[in-house]
């Protein structure tokens, strides 16, 4: 690149470099400017936008499986949504990161922005949208108040047992098993116990348990995500 | 120095893979010798800050990997190329050495210009804006390096660098890592001998998790003068007869 014209003082690779990075390098879209923003890492919110489980697909896989309920509950007046959305968060969150799910998961654990914000920020993006998803249709299929927010707290439990799973196994595929099987135990526990099945959902004396079950998942992540050390 | 390793041990279990190296390297270009097996993947991603060390000491450029703002800082120097590359099929080549770039934690305004350097130095400009599903085995090697050298490392590690890409490429390979470890060091495990008599300033040989031989490229040579080891070039010949030796 050394034989080319033009004025003597244009260094004409400088201006190469400058013009294909305006053309080569695509503009991030708006919802990865906002969440660099909010971040304040444009790594972590490239790593966000490219989750598993919040591509396109996946969202209208999650939006239809819920509309589904919502049919189901209009139909029987059985709440559907409350019973799926948890199971479906799980399923999200397990297949957020990890190896098998991320291709190039060997590589990005070598990188600066730690795999374990990764993680995270990925999981709470899409509990936060399985919530919402969840919420709407769960108010929209005009379940009592109860049963419209009670799925909240064993929805959050549910899914760090699955992220717990699958972080302690490695395995996206574990996370979804232990999530879905922990799920369904307790809701048909919930109907052995209480005759119906909704009382997994709105039991006010499980929310206690969900939330230390989910002190105890939450510590297992985050030692299973721990930096070892005396390495040096 | 860059790297230095003392008695680093790692275990899966019952099988030792590294088994006490102790190894230092500054600037320049560090080739890993070794048969399949021999421990040199697992050194490697024990550098790369990917696997732990079950124990022993590693310093990577000045620095513990066991503390975390530290690890983090050789992390923003590091440069890696694991064995097996993982690919988005559904990114374009600079997507992701951008992505990358990003992860390294990088300056965002320096990102654009750095991906561009990258991917100019190994050769795929006229890819740039190609699907990495639609690039030859070969050409998604050269896209790992480009990610590899994006941040510009002081320290560049890389597994079998050269395996897909043809001689031609290979020697502007060479070139390109000679001009890398001016400034940095790079450590590159391969078993092809070629690659580090080429471009190599030192060379470790290693075996059952041990190295079993540490000089140059020309001691690696002598030791194999007058031998009759098997190897079809001289170097080929001292590699050789240092493991044979070391298995005798």
């Amino acid at each position: 690149m050394t034989d080319r014209c033009g004025p003597p003082d244009v260094d004409l690779d400088r201006v190469w470099t400058g013009v294909a990075a305006q053309v080569w390098l695509r503009r991030p879209g708006r919802i990865e400017r906002l969440a660099a923003q909010l971040l304040r890492s444009p790594g972590l919110a490239r790593a966000l936008v490219t989750t598993p489980s919040l591509l396109t697909g996946w969202v209208i896989a999650t939006a239809a499986i819920l509309l589904a309920g919502m049919a189901a509950t209009w139909g029987t007046h059985t709440p559907y949504v409350a019973l799926f959305d948890p199971a479906v968060a799980a399923a999200g969150i397990a297949y957020a990161y990890g190896p098998g799910i991320d291709p190039a998961w060997e590589l990005s654990q070598s990188m600066a922005v730690s795999d374990r914000m990764v993680l995270l920020t990925r999981a709470l993006a899409v509990f936060g949208l399985n919530a919402v998803f969840g919420l709407l249709a769960s108010a929209a299929s005009g379940a009592a108040v109860a049963v419209t927010f009670g799925w909240l707290v064993p929805m959050t439990a549910v899914c760090a047992l699955a992220l717990a799973a699958a972080t302690l196994a490695r395995s996206a595929n574990v996370g979804v098993a232990a999530g879905m099987s922990g799920w369904v135990i307790t809701v048909l526990a919930g109907k052995a116990i209480a005759g119906q099945v909704t009382a997994a959902v709105a039991g006010p004396s499980l929310v206690l348990p969900y939330l230390v079950f989910t002190a105890c998942c939450g510590a297992l992540v985050l030692y299973t995500t721990r930096i070892p050390r005396g390495t040096a | 120095m860059n790297v230095e390793l003392e008695e680093l041990v790692r275990r899966f279990g019952h099988t030792q893979a590294v088994a006490g190296v102790s190894l230092r390297a500054g600037p320049g270009v560090f080739g890993l010798l070794g048969p399949n097996g021999a421990g040199k993947t697992s050194l490697l991603r024990m550098m790369a800050t990917v696997l732990p060390p079950t124990s022993g000491r590693l310093e990577l450029l000045s620095r513990d990997p066991g503390d975390h703002a530290e690890r983090r800082e050789i992390r923003r120097r590091l440069g890696y190329l694991p064995q097996n590359l993982g690919y988005y099929p559904g990114f374009t080549v600079v997507d992701f050495i951008e992505y990358f770039a990003l992860l390294k934690d990088m300056p965002p305004r320096q990102v654009p210009r750095a991906v561009v350097a990258a991917v100019e130095r190994v050769g795929l400009g006229d890819k740039a804006r190609s699907k990495l599903k639609t690039l030859s085995g070969g050409m998604l090697r050269r896209v790992g390096i480009a990610q590899a050298i994006v941040n510009d490392p002081e320290l560049l590690l890389l597994d079998e660098p050269t395996a897909g890409l043809d001689p031609e490429q290979r020697v502007a390979f060479r070139t390109l890592l000679r001009e890398i470890g001016e400034r940095g060091t790079v450590v590159v495990s391969t078993h092809l001998v070629e690659d580090v008599g080429a471009a190599c300033t030192e060379v470790a040989l290693m075996d059952q998790g041990r190295i079993v031989f540490h000089g140059t490229p020309h001691q690696l040579t002598a030791r194999g003068e007058g031998t009759g080891a098997a190897g079809d070039a001289p170097l080929e010949r001292g590699y050789s007869a240092v493991l044979a030796a070391a298995r005798s």
